[in-house]
């Protein structure tokens, strides 16, 4: 459970908010605080004011699997392999360990054949999948993903969807543009300039921006 | 004014790329599944790449621009008004129709990655070049965002316009109808026909074909018509 109490933070000012477990869609327009919300979640920054608690314990005390909005960027292996298995060498995990756990990631999320390519040569969503199967090879106790599935295909993103449902991660934050995807998470929490709008089951939720282009696609063709 | 691709091949380790076809005036879309080779053609389509075998001749194109995938690429400049000055615009007017004119002098890393992405597509678009190459212009744009880049698109009156895009929510109205899967380009015809061919179609299609809708167009108010038409 992440508890966020009196948070101040650039744009961000949340005065009080408690994410459950399960999976949580994070939306809103660009710009209006999310990547700043989720990186405050992973640890990657402290908040200027108010607190944080992942379960008690401040986020850069839990293990956090990550994956920013610019893979590209935090690629730190030249060779696929050794991207995804960085976070458990790190921990000094047995090479048989890391070899089994690099080879199942990979099969489940699809990129088993690109294992021994260098990571330059990826496409984008190829490298999108990297970053996720990295983040998950650890076994984390929480999972933040900042719009893994803005350079994923379809039949990719429900692949990772199976993926994330069966990894047994207790709490999973994403961020996402894809309504009809946010349309499946447990809990979606709307932001704007900053603030929480609204944050609850996805009907309720988008039962509030049903005049706004935020409402599922797929709801406007279905219902 | 066209593109013409004359079997074109191009081959990365164990990956290859293969085409024939010709891109004339109007708006193509060219959808596929991640690692297809979409943005592999976009970078062929714009000069950027030489085929190992085939051509690719272009007739009556002046001048031809391509958005890169991810928009930090593009980045040149410290703040986001020099970017824009170096794409030959005033910032003032560009700024005000991104919805970026407060942060003119802001660095342009310091912008999320949606307000990049419509940063970038406003000085493209803006540029009207007979060639407009946009690899994914859709990605990570909020669903206003998304809107507006389409319109953009939809108003371009002359030249050539190429989306290369796996888009499964927002999508303009389009002409032509490409798909790519596993480096090989396929036409698919041009609209409505091309729509019932399209084997990647975007999930709200998807229903609305399954439903026996015959939908004008992609976009989702054309779907939503086609459904009132058949649902009376």
């Amino acid at each position: 459970m992440i508890q966020i109490t009196d948070l101040r933070h650039r744009l961000l000012d949340i005065p009080a908010l408690t994410i459950g477990e399960g999976c949580t869609a994070v939306i809103g327009p660009n710009g209006s605080g999310k990547t700043t919300l989720l990186e405050l979640c992973a640890g990657m920054e402290a908040p200027e004011a108010g607190s944080i608690a992942i379960g008690g314990r401040r986020p850069s005390e839990v293990r956090i699997g990550w994956v920013g909005e610019f893979p590209d960027r935090t690629m730190l292996f030249s060779r696929t392999f050794d991207e995804i298995a960085s976070s458990l060498r790190f921990r000094h995990r047995p090479c048989h360990e890391v070899e089994a756990c690099v080879r199942r990631t990979a099969e489940t999320l699809g990129i088993a054949h690109l294992l021994s390519a260098p990571v330059r040569t990826l496409s984008g969503g190829e490298k999108t999948l990297v970053a996720l199967a990295a983040a998950l090879a650890d076994r984390p106790e929480v999972l933040v993903l900042d719009e893994v599935d803005s350079h994923l295909d379809v039949a990719t993103c429900r692949r990772v969807h199976r993926t994330l449902q069966d990894c047994g991660v207790a709490c999973i934050l994403w961020c996402t543009q894809d309504m009809d995807a946010a349309a499946t998470a447990d809990r979606v929490l709307f932001l704007e300039n900053g603030a929480v709008r609204h944050c609850g089951a996805p009907d309720e939720v988008f039962a509030l921006l049903q005049e706004t282009c935020f409402y599922p696609p797929i709801w406007r063709v279905c219902r | 004014m066209n593109l013409q691709l004359e079997d074109v091949s191009i081959r990365r380790g164990a990956f290859a790329l293969r085409c024939s076809g010709t891109f004339g005036a109007g708006v193509h879309l060219v959808s596929g599944p991640v690692g297809s080779g979409k943005s592999t053609l976009a970078l062929l389509l714009a000069g950027l790449l030489t085929p190992d075998s085939g051509t690719v001749r272009r007739s009556g194109i002046s001048s031809a621009l391509l958005s890169l995938q991810f928009p930090e690429h593009h980045v040149t400049c410290s703040t986001v008004a020099e970017e824009v000055r170096s794409w030959g615009l005033a910032p003032e007017r560009i700024l005000a129709g991104a919805g970026l004119a407060d942060r003119a002098e802001d660095d342009p890393l310091r912008l999320s990655r949606g307000e990049l992405k419509r940063l970038n597509l406003a000085c493209i678009i803006a540029r009207d070049p007979d060639l407009l190459l946009l690899d994914e212009p859709f990605s990570a744009l909020d669903c206003a965002g998304k809107r507006l880049a389409c319109r953009a698109i939809e108003a371009r009156k002359e030249g050539i316009t190429v989306i290369f895009t796996h888009e499964r929510t927002v999508l303009p109205r389009i002409g032509t109808l490409w798909e790519m899967e596993r480096g090989a380009l396929t036409p698919r015809g041009d609209v409505p026909d091309a729509i019932r061919r399209w084997r990647h179609a975007p999930p709200y299609l998807e229903y609305a074909l399954e439903q026996g809708a015959r939908p004008a167009n992609i976009a989702l108010e054309d779907v939503r018509e086609a459904l009132c038409r058949i649902r009376g």
